[in-house]
């Protein structure tokens, strides 16, 4: 940690100034694109925190569907290895790879892709 | 796009007098109404002296955004549909003149009658005073989707809508995942799940194709107009019902699957009995996912209207966003 505010405390107090001290003074026809700020400082804080976490665990996870090895990974590769597994995963399944037989495990993976992806973008949607 | 500079306003007047045929024109009012990312609707309110039309009069005017949507219809045809389900009594508002000339505001417009009503999906499920009966305003949803629905192909005034049925639309779907530079295994998966489950025999009648709350005006309470006939076409009718029951056009109301305002009863009670035909869980479901994973393309094309460069717009961007929302509930709907 350092003591001068990172990129998530920024957008924090950015976030908050928006809608307590401007929101009040924007007038209607703005409001709408002013509640859209929020919601990206939102999701880029997030997003922030989140780091690689999610895409780390989800590139393993290919890795596993797809019966390949898994180095560990990390930046550009890691975001190279993603396209290259996704596009190969989603051949398979319009392929019908997956209509039977480790159909359960793909589920999982894409529900737990999903929600990985909720997380950062609408929190509250993984609540319903 | 401002329509409301003095120059654009002038000729705006002109063509007005011309189509009305009338001695004056006077447009006291001019402003956009929210919403539409795809369209822009302009409140239009003028005053007109002698012609067709003599009066005061609220109008829409309705014209392309920057950014269309491709799968969305150009004005003139637009207006055809609007006319053809104005004729039949579908609660489209009455279309009044297309412009085509480009000279007047620099893109293609048409003007039609203003109705009454509030659509914003958010208020109408959220303020119960807006609709203190939700069963009758449901079934007046379903009735009408019903009489909409008794509209088969073909019709020479609809010559140039498309086919859209189950495998067309995942074949179109495909097309254009295979486009993109990055794959959604989770869009492949609902594709392929459609695929599978796909009806072997499916009626083909007049669909909308974006018959969903917030596309329709409620005005005390009752069903007032159905808006944005743009997506119209050909196809199977309970790609609407599954269209109007999808979480994703629920807004404040997810636990109502109709439309966010009803239980599914109140909506598939009256449809079944106005259209004869049966709406079975399973039928239903699927044009669910269908639902979902249309939403999410359109929202991919948005997204993509904006990284591209085409229409740089928070909005747009912010619809990328949505998609992860969309492949939560197909998983959930074809576990």
């Amino acid at each position: 940690m350092s003591d001068i505010p990172d990129a998530t405390e920024l957008l924090a107090i950015a976030r908050s100034t928006l809608l307590d001290s401007l929101l009040p003074r924007v007038p209607e026809e703005l409001r709408y694109d002013a509640l859209m700020i929020a919601n990206v400082m939102a999701i880029a804080a997030r997003e922030h925190t989140a780091g690689d976490a999610a895409m780390q665990a989800e590139v393993v996870r290919l890795a596993a569907l797809l019966k390949e090895q898994c180095e560990p990974r990390a930046g550009a590769e890691l975001i190279s290895a993603r396209i290259e597994l996704n596009r190969r995963l989603a051949a398979h399944i319009r392929a019908g790879a997956f209509d039977d037989r480790d159909r359960a495990v793909l589920l999982d993976h894409l529900a737990q892709t999903a929600a990985g992806e909720l997380a950062v973008s609408n929190p509250r949607a993984l609540e319903t | 796009m401002n329509l409301d500079a003095a120059d654009t306003r002038a000729r705006l007047e002109s063509f007005l007098r011309a189509a009305a045929g009338a001695d004056a024109v006077h447009i006291r009012h001019l402003h956009r109404l929210s919403g539409g990312a795809v369209q822009e609707n302009w409140a239009l309110d003028a005053d007109m002296a002698g012609g067709t039309q003599p009066g005061p009069h609220q109008w829409v005017l309705r014209t392309d955004a920057a950014a269309r949507v491709a799968a969305s219809l150009g004005r003139s045809d637009e207006f055809k549909i609007l006319q053809f389900a104005h004729a039949a009594r579908l609660h489209a508002p009455e279309p009044l003149w297309l412009c085509r000339d480009l000279a007047v505001t620099g893109r293609e417009f048409f003007v039609m009658q203003r109705l009454p009503g509030i659509a914003s999906g958010h208020r109408i499920t959220r303020d119960t005073a807006l609709v203190p009966d939700r069963a009758r305003l449901a079934c007046e949803l379903a009735e009408n989707l019903a009489r909409l629905h008794s509209i088969h192909p073909p019709q020479s005034k609809l010559a140039f809508l498309a086919t859209m049925r189950a495998r067309d639309n995942i074949a179109h779907y495909r097309q254009y995942l295979d486009q993109l530079t990055a794959a959604h295994p989770t869009l492949e998966w609902g594709l392929r799940w459609c695929e599978v489950h796909a009806p072997d025999r499916e009626e083909t009648t007049f669909i909308h194709r974006d018959y969903r709350t917030g596309n329709y005006l409620v005005h005390e309470g009752r069903l007032a107009g159905v808006l944005d006939w743009e997506f119209a076409a050909f196809g199977n009718p309970l790609e609407d019902v599954g269209w109007i029951f999808a979480k994703c056009w629920r807004f404040a109301g997810k636990a109502l699957p109709a439309g966010g305002i009803a239980e599914p009863a109140d909506f598939l009670v009256p449809y079944q009995r106005a259209s004869g035909r049966t709406v079975t869980p399973e039928a239903l479901v699927y044009w669910q996912v269908m639902a979902h994973i249309r939403w999410a393309i359109i929202a991919l094309q948005q997204a993509q209207r904006h990284l591209s460069g085409v229409e740089r717009s928070l909005e747009l961007a912010l619809t990328g966003r949505i998609v992860a929302e969309l492949e939560h509930e197909i998983v959930g709907l074809t576990r």
